[in-house]
């Protein structure tokens, strides 16, 4: 016999929108101990709710397409957040190591390698300098098992992985190993599993707690799968093409450009009830913000969305 | 004055595996390790008993030595396409098509000498293995016996030597041995017992038609005197001090013997001093007593065979973690750590259940040496989870294979949070590889190579640290041709512009359907021409038509000509007008044999001009 809640939604759901809740609560304590990091992009950091990247969370990016620029710009993240630790007091401080898990084989490090020394500017040089370590599972299990073991470690840095279809249980998991051990996960999820696994639970589902825009549909074609994540925030990348640039310069295949917006967040947080979006350049030299090209827009706030799938029923719902 | 048996078992790898499966000995048997991008090397190969008439057309018949000759041009270090044409030129076709090929072990062939070495007790008590020089590869083809007086209880040194090789012959071994004042002199005799009498009374020279000899005998104090005539390289050197040795005209050992002492030094490399005083007993040699006499192992055997089905993972653990705390406690004593070890599961006399009574052994590896039992035991474990067990176990046996020096530091009270953090990545990467794989976590190292898939290597986590500082390899060719959209100007000549390089590889191109190319502005002489130059102006990928807007290349990559048949490829950055970038390329007609390395490509001569994907700005 399936229990129905206030809004006719299975008491599952219900009870995992109250789990939402406490980990809300507990997480706003566990929020004011940890310090958070910048991510090395001005833009990226005026986007994020904390200002930064704060150490022990996860980080959802989603990429519009295969080849829109998301891995390239959470892997210079990572690089940031390596480069941070080994910038220590110590001068013998170990190597911060980022893991990234790369399940299909498709991780091709040279295009990469070079932003470990920041361009030459001396990123991560005042320790070990920070270096990659691929691990390539051959399973979905072996994947979650290894992001999960990658986060707990004290010693790892940054944890990049572009997992495929992934069951809530598994993000709760890694979350909390984050917690536990410091790392920040980054994690880039593709077009076609994202809104497939918010809150399916074990049936399989789609996701029935849906957070669409009210008003002012957004610019871009992102579509806006605001469901709640465990993650600390959930950062949409959206490519932007040459073309579309009118009036910049060309700057060849070394400058990216991308449309940053805010898809979502914690559940109950203030910040995944505005969508802002901003647009950074990308180096794809050194894996820096372009130099000059800082005049990134201004975050806007396209409204606040009105409704959520839940309306009722849920403490953390929105106000 | 000491005396030193020195027993040489040539192409050991290959001779082990003999041992093991004797039905080898038929067929040509080649040992090869991986190296990177799937190149298998040739670590040794032998056939030990090779057809008389070579089957190879147009050789003649019954000229074997001939084809010995031939098949003895494979060497290590040559790829396994190498060895296997010249093993059809010395024997046909056929001989490759029964050839049997297997993965190197070193661990395996380390651990059935040492095996060995215990059984070679019977000569005398202390038996070490060799010590390879450093900077080389551990692989140990020798045992040295230290025979100093207990010649006697075998008649004397020479029906000892005689022994010691028909010992090992009846058990199926091939030995060679000698014995000498110094280990180095021994295994000097040892490896040119061909060019050597067995009786050192009889002749001082190497003797004519001593072939096949397989001992040799050095009297007390006559090292220099009988081995002098022998090559220099039987003094264990490296090939660049041969090869400085040759340029001064100085062959054989008694001609470095008579180069003056003094200069030496400071004439050749140290290491050409240091192998002539020990070949001469002026340094003395310690012998390396092999490991598994020190390293400790521990049993539990169990009275009544124990069923794995009733049995919880937590109650194996806790045999398990006795077993390694008994294994790694003396070696933590001595400052040390494991860094590899066997667990074997006897299983039981299982009648009638049809599996086999072999003992199912897990390795363990781990990429420092660790003296946390907790940890090797969590290892243990999770190979554990991933293996099929037996249904029954009558002991387990916990053996430490190796064992390493461990990194002791003075502790704070507290603990130092950057050592422990430092720690605990490599107890994560021992746990990663325990689960995934050893080649499934690597560190990726950047190589100067224009083809872009030997651009990097993957090294081991903890080598990658050490290999950094060594010098890449010198770029390989590498031609640009500008064409007219490109924009990149001040990219460095070397194809490792990281901007030009997409973050995500296809495993193998893809080719691009409905590739639209742009009309030309300006008519261009030939169509061939214009095609050449113009970027696509749209591709279909995924069932979506894309429009390229912007394009950057060409960037012409050629495979290297030492890698085969030659590929040539140019390759596009291009953006798409919903912002992707993909990393496209034509191929160009090449020679027809480049389509093997190029995967899912068909023969140039069939698609020449087609666009591929291969990787994308992801």
């Amino acid at each position: 016999m399936v229990t129905h809640g206030p809004a006719g939604l299975p008491a599952a759901n219900l009870l995992s929108g109250q789990l939402f809740g406490w980990d809300a609560a507990v997480r706003r304590g566990w929020e004011r101990g940890r310090e958070t990091v910048s991510t090395g992009f001005r833009p990226l950091d005026r986007l994020l709710p904390a200002g930064g990247v704060r150490l022990g969370s996860l980080v959802e990016w989603l990429a519009a397409d295969d080849a829109s620029g998301a891995i390239a710009l959470a892997c210079a993240v990572a690089c940031r957040l390596a480069g941070s630790r080994g910038t220590g007091d110590e001068a013998a401080a170990p190597a911060a190591t980022i893991l990234i898990v790369d399940r299909g084989g498709r991780f091709y490090p040279p295009a990469v390698l070079p932003w470990l020394d920041g361009g030459g500017n001396g990123v991560g040089s005042g320790g070990g300098r920070p270096r990659f370590v691929v691990a390539r599972p051959s399973t979905d299990d072996d994947e979650i098992w290894a992001i999960d073991q990658a986060l707990r470690c004290p010693g790892v840095a940054a944890v990049l992985a572009w997992p495929g279809r992934v069951h809530p249980t598994a993000m709760r998991r890694w979350q909390l190993a984050a917690r536990a051990g410091g790392a920040v996960g980054l994690l880039v999820r593709g077009r076609l599993v994202r809104g497939m696994d918010g809150h399916a639970m074990s049936s399989g589902r789609r996701p029935e707690w849906r957070c669409e825009p009210a008003h002012a549909k957004p610019t871009h074609d992102v579509p806006m799968h605001a469901e709640p994540t465990w993650a600390e925030a959930r950062v949409a990348v959206h490519p932007l093409a040459a073309a579309a640039a009118a009036g910049e310069p060309s700057a060849g295949p070394s400058v990216r450009r991308l449309r940053l917006s805010l898809a979502g967040g914690p559940w109950a947080g203030e910040a995944m009830l505005e969508e802002r979006a901003t647009e950074l350049f990308l180096d794809m030299a050194t894996g820096r913000e372009a130099a000059g090209r800082r005049r990134a827009a201004a975050v806007t706030d396209a409204g606040r969305l009105r409704e959520w799938g839940l309306r009722e029923g849920l403490e953390c719902r929105a106000s | 004055m000491p005396r030193i048996l020195t027993i040489w078992l040539p192409r050991w790898p290959v001779q082990r595996r003999l041992l093991e499966r004797p039905e080898l000995r038929r067929v040509p048997v080649f040992v090869c390790r991986r190296e990177r991008r799937g190149v298998m090397k040739v670590v040794s190969w032998a056939w030990a008993t090779p057809p008389r008439a070579p089957h190879r057309v147009g050789l003649p018949a019954g000229n074997a030595a001939t084809a010995r000759i031939h098949a003895g041009r494979i060497h290590e270090g040559m790829s396994l396409a190498e060895g296997m044409a010249v093993l059809a030129a010395a024997h046909g076709s056929r001989a490759c098509q029964v050839a049997e090929v297997d993965y190197d072990d070193p661990v395996a062939d380390r651990a059935a000498l040492e095996e060995l070495a215990r059984s070679c007790r019977r000569f005398a008590p202390i038996v070490a293995l060799e010590q390879p020089p450093a900077g080389e590869a551990s692989r140990p083809e020798c045992l040295h016996v230290d025979v100093t007086g207990t010649a006697d209880f075998f008649g004397g040194e020479g029906p000892l030597v005689r022994t010691a090789v028909w010992t090992l012959a009846v058990r199926g071994v091939h030995a060679r041995a000698a014995i000498a004042d110094t280990p180095a002199a021994a295994w000097a005799a040892a490896h040119h017992t061909d060019s050597l009498s067995a009786d050192p009374s009889s002749a001082h020279l190497p003797m004519r038609g001593a072939r096949h000899r397989r001992w040799a005998l050095v009297p007390p104090g006559g090292q220099l005197r009988l081995l002098g005539p022998l090559p220099a390289a039987a003094l264990g050197l490296d090939a660049d001090v041969l090869a400085q040795l040759e340029g001064v005209g100085v062959g054989t050992i008694g001609g470095i013997a008579r180069l003056p002492r003094k200069s030496l030094a400071s004439r050749f490399d140290p290491q050409l001093s240091r192998q002539l005083s020990l070949f001469t007993g002026e340094r003395p040699e310690p012998l390396a007593v092999p490991c598994s006499t020190e390293l400790p192992t521990a049993t539990h055997p169990f009275d009544v065979p124990l069923s794995l089905r009733d049995t919880t993972a937590d109650d194996l653990a806790v045999i398990l973690e006795r077993l390694v705390e008994a294994c790694l406690g003396p070696l933590a004593a001595a400052g040390k750590g494991v860094t590899a070890l066997q667990v074997r599961l006897d299983r039981g006399q299982a009648i009638g259940l049809g599996e086999p009574s072999a003992p199912l052994v897990i390795d363990v590896g781990m990429f420092q040496p660790t003296s946390c039992v907790k940890h090797v035991v969590e290892l243990v474990q999770l190979r554990m989870a991933r293996l099929r067990l037996p249904r029954e176990i009558v002991g387990i046996t916990v053996d430490v294979v190796s064992a390493g020096q461990a990194d002791c530091r003075q502790r704070t009270l507290f603990g130092e949070p950057a050592e422990a953090s430092a720690a605990q990545v490599t107890m994560l990467l021992d746990r990663l590889s325990g689960r995934l794989g050893r080649r499934a976590v690597f560190e990726p190292l950047p190589l100067a190579d224009a083809q872009p898939e030997h651009a990097w290597a993957a090294v081991p986590p903890m080598r990658a640290t050490k290999r950094r500082a060594m010098p890449v390899p010198a770029p390989s060719s590498v031609r640009r041709r500008r064409g007219p959209q490109q924009h990149d100007g001040g990219v460095p000549a070397i194809a490792a512009a990281p901007q030009r390089r997409p973050l995500w590889m296809l495993p193998q191109p893809v080719r691009l359907e409905s590739v639209v190319v742009a009309a030309a502005a300006e008519p261009c002489p030939t169509e061939q021409a214009s095609a050449v130059v113009r970027p696509p102006a749209g591709f279909r990928l995924e069932g979506r038509m894309r429009d390229v807007v912007k394009a950057h290349g060409p960037e012409r990559i050629e495979t290297a000509w030492w890698r085969g048949p030659t590929v040539r490829r140019d390759y596009y950055v291009v953006e798409t007008s919903d912002g992707g970038r993909y990393w496209i390329f034509r191929r160009l007609g090449g020679s027809a044999g480049g389509s093997r390395r190029a995967g899912a490509e068909r023969p140039a001569a069939q698609d020449g001009g087609a666009w591929f994907l291969h990787g994308m700005f992801s």
